[in-house]
């Protein structure tokens, strides 16, 4: 517009004309934006720690089974990972680790107690780049070691409730892969506690050497579990995956974590869902905050709209000046607000809230994430400050426009 | 030489259901460079009649000219346009924007005609200094007395060389010695450079200089004399 710098220079000033409404109208900016910027920080950092902590513990962020395993979780559905397979998973950068892993339901015999489990023969010094229950293990015991055969890592609730601790030795007794009876004495090294409620009632680890004897699995193994360095890389894997198991001569799934936990998925959509009606309702605020700045600026100054129109100032023009006001203070309270939710969203980042004390409570819920550090993204600042400025804009139109269609001679008449 | 042109000028209102007939077919021709008034009791019409020649009020019959545009059939956007670079108005509260200086106020018109920066300040000060504030031009108006302010109305009004200045009760808010300096000044203006000015009044000193006076009653000119031509 020709008479931008009138309008800029009639804006600027009318905004610290009434200081006070201002600046409350700014703290509101300031504040919502702020508080969206960080809720939306710790959604995001949460989420990201709830996916960290479930892939870590046992699940990984890929697996490859014969297709029907993960619905069945019977240890009938195997398949042999080929060379070219483990070639493509070794020779791609955003892999971390893998592990292949034999799984079996097992019952647990002592001598006057018996125990359904669950047995996960496992690689340990493989298993150690993609899951960390290693780190979990109860002091007094030990995580499995390549040399170990008969030797076996359970969960701390489980132990309870079979009565075992460190030391003792235990029978199991199953199916094998053949149909034939599998049955085997192992030695405790170790307990673990995961924070998982359902893996440290159940979930036992072996060798995978000694998980191939006991089960019969002639080289076949249930799953083969990826740990990725760059989950962003996901899809990527698990394309390159699929064109391998194209191959075999049976189904072969390769599922990503997405898949493998709908129940997380779930549960962060229905988190995020929560977080968008109160992001909602906190923009409705700042929007409504503006409208009410806005309509009493123009209200108070009706006669002065009213000159200008008389004197030649085109409707437009007024317009342009109301809406310039807005932008004006909507920009300085986006610029105020994002900084300070920028700050304190990095602060929580490395000083999260932490609910280990509620460790309990919280895998009643069957989740075992107990620190939630908030993790600001460029994309919840730009969309928070750019759903902030539009929404000003749009609730500042109607005020506008009424100032622009003021019949002068009655808004002159105005005192 | 016309400026301003009515013919068989209506203007009804409707108030509570009752038609007011504010202006009953009036007939007027103002020549260039005039020093009009248009008195009268209130609510003759005088008032009415000055808003529609200014564009800022639409007949409910009847045509206005200004310098041979036909106000009746332009659009509100035109007839801004006509406003900014036809007319100039001085009001009777002064009316100047709070937040821009003296100079600034007067500047605002040459601004929105496009003039650029330089030739608008000269201008503007230069008519400042002629209306007597050429110590104030970085003054706000709450700064500035009364006939301070309207002085820079005047200025504002004049700097764009309007075809026509209309003023509405100008002295109304002032006392007598200041009116009075701010008609001498009017008068000036009117001789040196030529511009017409057409007031509303019931001010007596007013109706004394103006050198044409329309008497208007009920919504029509009773009597119109020339006082000096």
């Amino acid at each position: 517009m020709q008479n931008y710098k009138i309008i800029i220079k009639l804006a600027w000033r009318n905004i610290w004309r009434n200081k006070r409404r201002t600046i409350l109208t700014l703290l509101t900016i300031v504040v919502g934006c702020a508080m969206i910027i960080l809720m939306n920080a710790f959604a995001k950092g949460g989420h990201d720690q709830m996916i960290e902590d479930a892939v870590a513990l046992n699940t990984g962020h890929i697996q490859v089974h014969e297709e029907g395993f993960w619905d069945s979780q019977t240890i009938d559905y195997a398949f042999k990972p080929s060379e070219e397979l483990i070639s493509t998973i070794e020779g791609h950068e955003a892999v971390a680790g893998y592990s292949r892993r034999v799984h079996a339901g097992v019952l647990v015999a002592l001598e006057d107690v018996s125990k359904g489990a669950m047995i996960q023969g496992i690689e340990p010094e493989r298993e150690k780049t993609v899951t960390n229950l290693h780190e979990k293990i109860l002091p007094g015991g030990r995580y499995l070691e390549k040399s170990d055969s008969t030797h076996v890592v359970m969960g701390e609730m489980l132990a309870k409730n079979l009565k075992v601790k460190v030391g003792d030795r235990i029978s199991i007794i199953s199916q094998g892969f053949d149909g034939s009876i599998a049955a085997e004495h192992l030695s405790i090294v170790g307990i673990f506690k995961s924070g998982n409620q359902e893996y440290d009632r159940i979930l036992m680890l072996i060798p995978l050497s000694q998980a191939m004897k006991t089960f019969s699995m002639m080289g076949y193994v249930n799953s083969l579990v990826i740990r990725l360095g760059d989950p962003d890389e996901m899809g990527e894997v698990i394309e390159a995956c699929r064109e391998v198991t194209e191959e075999y001569s049976y189904p072969i799934e390769v599922m990503g974590w997405k898949t493998l936990m709908p129940e997380l998925v779930q549960f962060i959509v229905m988190d995020d869902v929560a977080a968008w009606i109160f992001d909602f309702i906190l923009f409705m605020v700042v929007a409504f905050g503006i409208l009410n700045t806005i309509q009493m600026s123009v209200f108070e100054r009706t006669r002065e709209f009213g000159v200008m129109l008389s004197i030649g100032t085109q409707p437009s023009q007024v317009v342009a000046i109301v809406l310039t006001e807005t932008v004006f203070i909507t920009l300085v309270g986006i610029i105020i607000g994002s900084i300070i939710g920028i700050g304190s969203s990095v602060y929580m980042h490395f000083n999260p809230i932490d609910y280990s004390a509620y460790a309990d409570e919280i895998a009643v819920w069957g989740v075992n994430t107990t620190i939630f550090p908030a993790t600001v993204t460029v994309a919840n600042v730009v969309v928070t400050g750019l759903i902030t400025f539009v929404l000003a804009v749009l609730f500042s139109i109607f005020p506008a426009r009424r100032a622009a269609k003021l019949d002068p001679v009655e808004a002159i008449r105005t005192l | 030489m016309a400026i301003i042109q009515t013919s068989k000028l209506y203007k009804d209102y409707a108030t509570n259901g009752v038609t007011v007939k504010a202006l009953r077919g009036i007939d007027l021709t103002i020549d260039r460079g005039e020093f009009s008034a248009l008195a009268g009791p209130s609510g003759s019409g005088k008032t009415t009649l000055l808003n529609i020649i200014g564009g800022l009020d639409h007949p409910t019959n009847g045509q206005v000219t200004v310098n041979d545009i036909l106000l009746n059939e332009q659009s509100a956007k035109e007839l801004a346009r006509i406003r900014l670079n036809r007319i100039g108005f001085i009001f009777q509260a002064y009316n100047l924007i709070p937040v821009l200086t003296a100079i600034e106020n007067v500047e605002y018109i040459l601004l929105l005609q496009g003039v650029d920066k330089e030739e608008r300040y000269q201008r503007s000060s230069e008519i400042l200094r002629e209306v007597g504030l050429g110590d104030e031009l970085h003054r706000r108006p709450q700064e500035l007395s009364g006939g301070q302010q309207q002085r820079v109305a005047v200025a504002r009004a004049i700097v764009s060389q309007p075809d026509i200045v209309l003023a509405d009760e100008p002295t109304a808010n002032l006392d007598q010695k200041t009116g009075a300096m701010l008609l001498d000044m009017m008068h000036d203006l009117n001789k040196k450079k030529g511009i017409t000015f057409l007031f509303s009044t019931h001010d007596q000193m007013v109706m004394e200089r103006a050198e044409r006076l329309l008497h208007l009653v009920d919504g029509q000119v009773a009597d119109d004399e020339w006082k000096k031509k």
